[in-house]
């Protein structure tokens, strides 16, 4: 990849705002993300859900959604409630990121996106809690946001990026490998570009930066080892990209791993062969979360 | 193949058809998401049991199927609650009877063709591309594959299908042998018979039948001769050491939903067999919910989209591709 490249993507990536119309409550939803979620106010989200009539139907529509039993929820406080901070900042992210990226620009199908970035928030999380890593909520975090250069190149490359992943289709291969060829620069480099830009914390950029390649971190801290992991177990289990990728790993083997196993001797210890079968039985809820929040979400969004 | 009846619920480990089937479905009506029926904590115990003695897992989100497969077994010795049949299952004197019943529920012999498409595309799309190429590299041309506890017969004519349908493609110029064995006479006899309903033959394509089968009666349909003839059938008890020995030379060992019936020790002793008879970069295929945690150590735990295998390789050098 060439220096000129990366930069003028900078100056892009740093123009970004004025380009599309970001909604009112992205940047204090930024805030939210960045802070640790133990600081979050529980008052600012109701606030922040409650300021866009579709967003804040979406939430009373989901807590009252068989998924979460059909209670009889009816304040937008109560719904918050209901589905717990996490779930709720998730849906806030990706209502917000489904405006800021016109239809026409998604190169991946949405849902398939928000079911790769939810499924690997979620399996890096359960992850995180069955080695001991201190933070699970971070782990779902980076696990959400690590693949945010593929919404940059979407946005800022679509006819090129379009390629990437047509070629990746065909070829049943990893996009980042395609977006080297075709692009010059993978989607990794431009999420860290936007991770930077919205000023997430450095460890969120690095997940950003390093989730396909923890090596070109000088020293890849365990969230960023968890994420690769949860990517690539997201991806051998039809919650990838959307489209059939050829793939055979042995994830003991992966750098990742190691490097993981250092700082969390339990991963050593670890029976992957169940908890890639808990993966199994939890993938259609995970499929049927975001169906439900992202599936009906597209209308909610576009109107 | 993992346990019976578990496949109909799509998506689990399911080929990608049946996963975007799965997803259809749950677009269409999120109320058909099963609830955690299963609330009873007892049956987490008994799923944990079930783990610890046999290597099958059911995950939480699956365990109505536990309750379901249990319940058969509870109205038999008369158990109420979960809990009262975790006895039956602990300290009664015929809990090992009890145990093997339960696991029959589990099991339940309905296996079929064409089961786990994952298993035969990652055989298609990267473990026989591995294989050809390393031994041609060795000049050699020829490759071995073992159907351990074949029962009647559906797992290898599925392999002997899916290799001959290869050797126009990848396997151009090879030739290959299929090993099926089993310990059960009748099975057996069954599976050299080759005879199928509708049942066993539910997920294979009309072209394959035409291409593999001869119409038996007006409900069945037999493998033809061709198809017979790539599969040597033979009576094997897998704890017999001294068979075991002689079954060297094999690329890939299937062996799904055999081991679950065996103790540790001698579940250990299979095993270790098994991997000293595949060769360097073989794989072993067991059914979908077993696992070889704590049961084997040597083997390199390999994903694979839909499916997982083990591989006698070096560390980090299983699998392959780049991701
Ligand atoms: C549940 S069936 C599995 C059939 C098939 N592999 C599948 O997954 O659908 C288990 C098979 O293992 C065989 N089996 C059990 N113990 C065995 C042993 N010690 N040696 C060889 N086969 C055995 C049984 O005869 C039976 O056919
Ligand atoms: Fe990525
Ligand atoms: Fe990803």
């Amino acid at each position: 990849m060439t220096a000129q490249k990366l930069e003028k993507l900078q100056e892009q990536v740093k123009k970004l705002d004025s380009i599309s119309t970001a909604p009112v409550i992205l940047q204090p939803l930024l805030e939210i993300l960045r802070m640790p979620a133990e600081k979050i106010s529980f008052d600012k989200v109701v606030e922040l859900v409650s300021y866009d009539g579709a967003i804040a139907a979406q939430c009373l529509r989901m807590a009252n959604s068989p998924l979460f039993g059909c209670r009889e929820v009816e304040t937008v406080r109560a719904a918050v409630m209901a589905l717990g901070l996490q779930r709720v900042r998730s849906m806030l992210f990706g209502l917000c990121i489904n405006r800021v990226i016109p239809k026409d620009k998604w190169v991946f199908e949405p849902v398939a996106f928000w079911r790769h970035s939810l499924g690997c928030a979620l399996v890096t999380q359960r992850m995180a809690q069955r080695i001991g890593y201190a933070e699970p909520e971070k782990a779902y975090l980076g696990g959400l946001l690590h693949d945010l250069g593929i919404l940059v190149n979407s946005l800022l490359c679509t006819k090129d990026f379009r390629k990437c992943l047509q070629s990746a289709t065909e070829q049943r291969r990893a996009l980042h490998l395609c977006e080297e060829e075709i692009l010059g620069f993978t989607h990794c480099e431009s999420g860290k570009m936007l991770a930077e830009h919205w000023g997430l914390p450095r460890d969120l950029s690095d997940v950003a930066y390093g989730h396909h390649n923890v090596e070109l971190l000088p020293a890849p801290q365990p969230l960023v080892c968890l994420v690769h992991l949860g990517d690539l177990l997201c991806r051998v289990r039809y919650l990838g990209y959307g489209y059939d990728e050829i793939m055979g790993m042995e994830l003991g083997g992966e750098l990742a791993w190691q490097t993981l196993a250092k700082t969390h001797p339990a991963l050593a210890d670890m029976d992957l062969a169940r908890f890639t079968m808990d993966i199994d039985g939890a993938m259609e809820q995970i499929v049927a979360t975001v169906d439900a929040v992202f599936g009906t979400a597209q209308s909610a969004a576009s109107k | 193949m993992s346990a019976g009846r578990q496949e109909p619920h799509a998506g689990k480990q399911g080929p990608a058809k049946d996963t975007t089937m799965a997803i259809e479905a749950a677009k269409a009506m999120p109320t058909a998401i099963p609830e955690p029926v299963s609330s009873d904590p007892a049956y987490l115990k008994i799923r944990d049991l079930i783990y610890r003695m046999s290597g099958i897992y059911q995950p939480e989100e699956k365990l109505y199927l536990l309750v379901s497969r249990s319940a058969r077994r509870m109205s038999v010795v008369g158990a109420k609650t979960a809990s009262e049949y975790l006895e039956h299952l602990t300290l009664r004197g015929n809990r090992d009877a009890e145990l093997r019943l339960l696991l029959n529920e589990i099991t339940i012999g309905e296996t079929y063709m064409f089961r786990s498409p994952p298993h035969l595309e990652a055989l298609r799309n990267v473990i026989l591309p591995q294989i050809v190429q390393a031994k041609s590299a060795m000049g050699f041309k020829r490759l071995r594959f073992w159907n351990a506890g074949c029962s009647t017969g559906e797992e290898p004519y599925t392999l002997a299908m899916f290799l001959l349908e290869e050797s126009e493609k990848l396997l151009a110029g090879w030739s290959f042998d299929i090993l099926a064995t089993d310990l059960n006479d009748n099975s057996l006899e069954a599976a050299k018979a080759g005879i199928y309903g509708e049942y066993a033959l539910r997920n294979t394509s009309e072209l394959l039948r035409r291409k593999y089968f001869k119409v038996h009666d007006e409900k069945r349909l037999q493998v033809t001769d061709q198809l017979k003839s790539q599969i040597r059938f033979d009576r094997v008890n897998l704890s017999d050491d001294s068979k075991m020995v002689f079954l060297k030379g094999m690329d890939v060992i299937f062996c799904c939903n055999v081991l679950i019936y065996f103790d540790l020790a001698s579940k250990r002793r299979v095993v270790q067999h098994f991997y000293s008879n595949l060769l360097p970069n073989g794989y072993l295929f067991l059914g979908h919910a077993e696992s070889l945690f704590q049961v084997d150590d040597t083997f390199r735990l390999v994903h694979f989209p839909g499916a997982t295998a083990y591989c006698k390789a070096l560390a980090g050098a299983a699998g392959g591709g780049k991701k």
